[in-house]
């Protein structure tokens, strides 16, 4: 079979291949390099969130195995601050680049002081940044996070905060719902792109104890359990936006990826399948490539937003 | 900065059957078992059930190189893991590791001191491995709830490499074998009688809680092996954190699992 063009742009992220992986489920990519080579390999990695300045997360439990192919954490951005994280990875990460694969930085703050505080560190310290993620959808922290981006005026707020102080490709990661009405408006504000869906927010209770099974009462779900949801959400926000979708939910095989592409994502980031089979990159890539090979296209740009209803 | 230097190995189930209530022996053929250190842990997938995705992280008694097999005793608590005593001699699946950072060996000469509470006794085990080799003399404190639920054959092994003049205490919650009590309190007895120079400890973190209490009070180093409950095992995910002394949090599968008692706040 002849073979299928597999790069596609991320609202100016020039990545080899559509995959990317979900911020907070991969470490900073070196903690994979025993598994594959991670710069050789990926389209573009997104790195765990950090803040201007470093936060300890919440305590623990930060997570519960459910039933159904589904976990749920509470993490809450556990993070060193932007100067140690460029300290501790900056080089490995400019290795990444220079090997092929984007890096798109993950900005978390608590307030629009801080994500424009973060934004202003990256641009001083991190030359390696091919973008930027602005994380207004965390539900584990109790400030910020999935507040800053819970309805169309927020977020806008935020992204208007932020789009001056860089030139680099700017991506919102969006919280699991609204993502039409909240997608426009962060596009109307200078988005280069949007990655969606960040954890879907649920409870765990053990019911011996009444107590949540997780150090908070709610936490993001995630897993192949919700990818359904997930591609649906791309699909309505797809229909919403022009500027490119990274869609993130319970991808764990190439088909999984393939139908986020279908649904109209560019993009496709892989998350809590890597905590389960840190090898899975690699073959979903493969998966990816067979399919869009089947599909007889020479592109697989030809094949984003596919989907025929 | 180290890169990662975990990965994915296949394992093959050489034997796996029931030892003591609740309590099995997994005797695993991986290639692991040539880089595995005593202490670290690894992370088994057991096949056949997509509703659970997370892999089942377990600590080991003893690797041997040469054979390439890996020996465990797991505790049968929940699902996954009895899923993994259902693993019948020729089945095979993959695992994740070698995982974290293992026992160190003691900083100061002399005898140490091991104590495993329940299902904490295979790493102390190792931990023993580790002493013997170093021809470093030990005691050993082992609890459990109950009689049934000791792994004797394996703690009388041990014994056999603690070197001149070695103390071997046992402690349930019952009294149904050795002394009844924690295992705290045969480490108080012995703490009176005999000096220190290193204390090795896993069990429950109520147990290890008290064991590093009177190693401080004693001036005795102590190193513990924390359980959390664990998403990746290896660094990626900040599940397992572990709320240090100092303030902040250590990931577990990756700062850990054996930390220095006073790193930790317990």
């Amino acid at each position: 079979m002849v073979s299928v063009s597999m790069a596609v742009d991320l609202g100016g992220i020039k990545m080899r291949n559509p995959l990317n992986t979900a911020s907070g489920t991969y470490g900073n990519g070196w903690q994979f390099e025993g598994f594959y080579d991670v710069g050789a390999t990926l389209g573009a990695i997104t790195c765990k969130g950090v803040a201007a300045e470093p936060w300890d997360g919440n305590p623990a439990p930060r997570l519960a195995e459910l039933r159904g192919s589904a976990i749920m954490n509470s993490v809450g951005l556990q993070n060193p601050g932007i100067p140690a994280f460029v300290d501790l990875y900056g080089s490995y990460l400019q290795g990444l680049r220079d090997r092929g694969c984007q890096v798109i930085c993950q900005v978390a703050g608590h307030s629009i002081d801080e994500y424009v505080r973060a934004i202003e560190l990256y641009e001083e310290l991190a030359p390696f940044a091919s973008g930027f993620e602005i994380n207004i959808s965390c539900p584990n922290i109790a400030a910020g996070g999935a507040a800053m981006g819970a309805t169309p005026a927020a977020a806008a707020e935020v992204m208007a905060a932020v789009r001056p102080r860089t030139s680099r490709p700017l991506v919102v990661k969006m919280a699991p719902h609204d993502v039409a009405e909240i997608g426009r408006a962060l596009e109307s504000e200078g988005a280069d792109a949007l990655s969606l869906i960040n954890t879907i927010p649920g409870m765990a209770i053990d019911v011996r104890t009444r107590k949540s099974r997780l150090s908070r009462p709610t936490a993001g779900v995630s897993g192949p359990a919700i990818h359904a949801i997930a591609v649906r959400m791309v699909w309505e926000c797809a229909k919403a936006v022009k500027i490119p979708l990274c869609g993130i939910g319970g991808v764990a095989s190439g088909e999984d990826a393939a139908e986020m592409i279908l649904a109209g994502a560019t993009a496709v980031s892989v998350g809590t399948a890597n905590m389960c089979e840190p090898t899975c990159v690699p073959r979903i890539l493969a998966e990816l490539e067979q399919w869009a090979q089947e599909q007889g296209v020479n592109d697989i740009n030809e094949l984003i937003g596919a989907f025929e209803c | 900065m180290d890169l990662g230097n975990v990965t994915q190995y296949g394992f093959e189930v050489v034997s796996n059957e029931c030892v003591a209530q609740d309590v099995w022996r997994l005797i695993v053929r991986s290639d692991v078992a040539q880089t595995i250190e005593p202490g670290q842990f690894m992370n088994l997938r057991v096949p056949g059930d997509g509703a659970h995705i997370l892999r089942i992280p377990l600590s080991f008694k003893r690797a041997d190189a040469d054979d390439g097999t890996v020996e465990l005793l797991y505790a049968v608590v929940g699902e996954g893991t009895r899923r993994l005593s259902a693993m019948r001699p020729g089945d095979s699946s993959t695992l994740v590791g070698p995982s974290g950072n293992g026992w160190r060996a003691p900083a100061h000469a002399g005898r140490a001191l091991l104590v495993a509470g329940g299902i904490g006794l295979p790493p102390v085990l190792a931990a023993a491995d580790l002493l013997s080799a170093l021809d470093v003399d030990f005691d050993l404190i082992v609890g459990a709830r109950s009689a049934a639920m000791l792994v004797m054959p394996d703690v009388e092994a041990c014994m056999a490499s603690a070197g001149d003049d070695a103390r071997l205490v046992v402690c349930t919650d019952d009294g149904s074998a050795g002394v009844r009590g924690f295992v705290t309190q045969g480490m108080e007895e012995l703490l009176g009688e005999r000096s220190y120079a290193q204390v090795y400890t896993c069990g429950p973190s109520v147990m290890m809680a008290g064991v590093a209490r009177l190693a401080r009070k004693a001036g005795i180093a102590c190193q513990v092996s924390m359980e959390r409950m664990m998403g990746c095992g290896f660094g990626a995910c900040a599940c397992c954190n572990v709320a240090l002394s100092e303030g902040g949090y250590a990931l577990c599968c990756q700062d850990g699992p054996v930390f220095d008692a006073e790193e930790v706040a317990w």
